[in-house]
């Protein structure tokens, strides 16, 4: 069943950002992506594998989901983040809207944890939130790092 | 997260080669505006990441980097190996003009799966990667299929979309 919850958040997750307008090219929604994932992943692999802070399901299925949570789900929510980002320029839309992705992560966490894909033996949300909230700020700083090298930003929808 | 269980043939070829590689990267001409060469180097870097730490760690674990199944300093380093194959790749399919309708297209990738092979080939005789759970060399060659037509047509969908601003 946790296989088959987080396949479809994964599927709507890229659905969505798929048919929203983006701000962002498709380089810089890219970068964004890789960024996240490479801070993911060895955030994950080093928490879960190296301190043993959190276990993981053995079977394969969970396992999937694991992954997928992983390498998927957080990653492109965090580009669909950056590019809300850039649509709103009030400060408090901004803070509103990394509370809104802060939750959703957190609700990531719950489900992994309620489906037993993973279980926190020296682990708690209040670490995974302080986490996010420093993967938020740098899906942010770097798409600006990004534009920063670019030398036109392109703007699909 | 150790630093290294044993200082020897596999650290220091990873050292020789980091040097070779970025000697090449910071002397070749610049071809690729300065973001394109940014997002190809962390490109490569992340898709080695992906696959390290993918098929090559958790319940898969197919095959063990260095010295043990630990995150040494080295595993980091290596993925700083990556990136500036991923750049070349982009910068030669720039420079012989590749384009994706010609039969060069896949002479192309299947030269570079090839040079992906060689490489992987002495990183096993330095032991860099030792396989395990029954992996083979060949199943490699997937992957290095799989991730440079991916390579290849996402530079194209880039510049597509370039074009259509």
């Amino acid at each position: 069943m946790g296989f088959v919850i987080f396949f479809f958040i994964s599927w709507l997750i890229a659905t969505i950002l798929a048919v929203i307008q983006k701000k962002l090219s498709l380089a810089e929604n890219t970068f964004v992506f890789l960024i996240i994932l490479i801070f993911n992943i060895n955030f994950s692999w080093i928490v879960v594998e190296e301190l043993k802070l959190i276990t993981y399901s053995k079977d394969g299925f969970d396992y999937t989901a694991f992954l997928l949570n992983r390498s998927v789900m957080i990653p492109l929510l965090l580009v669909i983040l950056v590019n809300l980002f850039q649509f709103r320029k009030s400060t408090m839309n901004r803070i509103i809207l990394i509370l809104v992705t802060e939750a959703i992560l957190l609700c990531f966490s719950i489900l992994s944890t309620y489906f037993k894909i993973t279980e926190y033996t020296s682990w708690n949300y209040l670490y995974d939130a302080i986490y996010y909230l420093f993967l938020q700020l740098i899906a942010v700083f770097s798409y600006k790092l990004f534009v920063r090298n670019s030398q036109n930003v392109v703007s699909e929808s | 997260m150790i630093l290294w269980e044993q200082f020897d043939t596999n650290e220091i070829y990873i050292l020789v080669m980091l040097v070779i590689v970025y000697s090449a990267l910071f002397l070749s001409p610049k071809k690729l505006p300065r973001y394109l060469t940014i997002f190809f180097l962390v490109w490569g870097f992340t898709i080695s990441s992906l696959f390290d730490f993918t098929i090559g760690g958790g319940l898969m674990d197919f095959y063990k980097v260095n010295d043990s199944n630990q995150y040494e300093l080295f595993d980091f380093i290596m993925f700083f190996l990556f990136a500036p194959f991923s750049y070349f790749f982009v910068y030669f399919y720039k420079r012989l003009n590749i384009h994706p309708r010609r039969f060069a297209f896949i002479l192309y990738i299947i030269g570079w799966s090839l040079l992906g092979l060689a490489t992987e080939r002495i990183s096993t005789l330095m032991k860099v990667t030792d396989y395990q759970k029954g992996y083979h060399i060949y199943y490699s060659m997937v992957v290095f299929l799989i991730v440079q037509t991916t390579t290849a047509l996402y530079y194209e969908l880039i510049k597509k979309q370039e074009r259509n601003q």
